[in-house]
């Protein structure tokens, strides 16, 4: 997956792909789909992430087997928050971190 | 009845031709057409533009004019200009919520002039109309104050510290608050905690432009100004040398690393132009700028030439935008300018647009 300038580093749109799963279009054309308890295990803040350490403190057992996005919100220009199902919504997720998280999921780096 | 009589609706379209050659989109669409008004085939509207520093605003006004002229029937047709400067962003998030664009202006090394060229910028932008700000954040060798002429020290203000206001720009320098000798000493968090306090405590009001000049090369002012505020984007100085580019691209490294975009290259010192014959010289070589913007996919904004009266009006405290307007230097400033401006209202323009990403969620 090509993510080369920081212009490409835009989503134009996200969709839900079934009842639970993310889709993001990207500006440079890609398309990626974000597994949606893959999403909750990512979440990037202060609560599931140490600050400090940077060391993730949400284990796989802390989170329900269908745990899903229930609503997303846009953050300025350069993230969205997430509404879990399970009542998390502390993490902003910037375009940034969504494109790393691709990179992962589709196995480019 | 009066079947010649033309409404908004193709006046509108008529207006459509006009494209704005910057923004590459028609001024309908920009949103630029405002208090349309027809009365008995007499059209008048205002065109609010993105910078009074629109470096093609006689021309937008003319086509405009032209295209509505055009329509059958029109008697007349009266165009007034004003300018709405775009932000950066959301303002919100922005810590100091009046300042709608942030520039700060690196260079790799000192004596490039990125003193001179910050000062005569903002004050060629506040030539235009536009409100602006101008923050000397050079601790190591703040020049601000001399170049602007500035004797005043800033005066406290209902919240914060007021700038001092020189040749139409705000100005507050680390000049104000550290004598040359005692720079060598300032640490990583005192620098960081003097950015937060230019940023945080100064009452700037509201901004148009805040140009920043930095101290040359990388380092903790960089860092922390990158890190507290959205800035728009920075302007590298550089000399036409082709070793400059190397040095250059320390600070454009930095500022990619930052994650700050580049609005684009000024060359300074880039000929010497014969002032009987007019001809050019290139005394330190050339093409540095263009090597930059070829390799970084930037635009070079302006190339400034090499002239005695650029020093002369600086140490004089009046720069040379005021001092010599006209002069072959002060032009080349003030079409910089221009250029920044519109590279500014390019990138914000843009960014209003892309920000609209679509969520079905
Ligand atoms: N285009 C120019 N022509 C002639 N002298 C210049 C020009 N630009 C800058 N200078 C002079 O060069 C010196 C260094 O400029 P300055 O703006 O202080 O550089 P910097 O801030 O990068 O250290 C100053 O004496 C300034 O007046
Ligand atoms: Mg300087
Ligand atoms: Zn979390």
């Amino acid at each position: 997956m090509e993510f080369s300038t920081p212009q490409e580093l835009k989503p134009i749109s996200i969709n839900r792909v079934n009842e639970y799963d993310v889709k993001i279009n990207w500006k440079n054309g890609m398309e990626v789909i974000y597994p949606a308890r893959r999403l909750r295990m990512e979440c990037p803040c202060a609560v599931c992430v140490d600050e400090l350490t940077g060391v993730r403190r949400l284990q796989e057992n802390m989170v329900a087997e269908d745990v899903h996005p229930a609503g997303i919100d846009p953050v300025g220009h350069y993230a969205i928050q997430i509404h879990f199902s399970d009542g998390h919504n502390t993490g902003i997720y910037t375009w940034e971190k969504l494109v790393d998280l691709g990179k992962k999921l589709t196995g480019n780096t | 009845m009066n079947d010649s009589q033309i409404n908004q609706e193709q006046i509108l379209d008529a207006l459509r031709v006009v494209i704005d050659p910057d923004l590459h989109r028609d001024i309908v669409a920009l949103g630029f057409v405002k208090e349309l008004k027809v009365r008995n085939n007499r059209v008048s509207f205002h065109l609010e533009l993105t910078t009074p520093a629109c470096p093609v605003k006689d021309e937008l006004r003319e086509q405009a004019e032209d295209a509505v002229r055009k329509l059958p029937g029109i008697e007349a047709v009266e165009v007034t200009l004003s300018a709405q400067v775009r932000s950066h962003g959301p303002t919100g998030q922005n810590i100091i919520p009046g300042i709608k664009n942030v520039i700060p202006v690196g260079s790799g090394k000192g004596g490039v002039g990125k003193s001179t060229v910050s000062a005569n910028l903002a004050v060629a932008l506040a030539e235009t109309g536009a409100s602006v700000g101008l923050m000397d954040a050079d601790v190591y060798g703040p020049s601000i104050p001399t170049i602007l002429g500035i004797n005043d020290q800033p005066r406290s203000g209902g919240k914060g510290m007021l700038p001092v206001e020189a040749h139409g720009v705000k100005v507050i320098s680390a000049g104000f608050f550290v004598k040359p000798d005692q720079a060598v000493v300032w640490r990583g968090p005192m620098l960081a905690k003097m950015i937060e306090q230019f940023l945080g405590q100064v009452e700037w009001g509201e901004l148009d432009y805040l140009v920043v000049d930095l101290p040359p090369g990388t380092g903790d002012v960089q860092l922390t100004l990158c890190q507290r505020i959205p800035l728009t984007g920075a302007l590298i100085v550089t000399t036409p040398q082709p070793v400059a580019v190397n040095i250059a691209e320390k600070a454009i490294i930095m500022f990619n690393q930052l994650k700050c975009p580049l609005l684009g290259v000024v060359e300074n010192m880039s000929y010497w132009e014969s002032r009987t014959t007019g001809e050019r010289e290139f005394i330190f070589g050339s093409g540095g700028a263009d090597r930059i913007a070829e390799k970084w996919e930037v635009p070079v904004l302006g190339k400034i030439p090499l002239a005695t009266t650029v020093r002369e009006s600086s140490d004089s405290g009046t720069p040379i935008v005021l001092d010599e307007a006209g002069s072959p230097a002060a032009v080349a400033f003030v079409d910089t300018a221009k250029s920044l401006a519109a590279q500014i209202s390019i990138r914000n323009i843009r960014a209003e647009s892309e920000g609209l990403v679509s969520i079905n969620f």
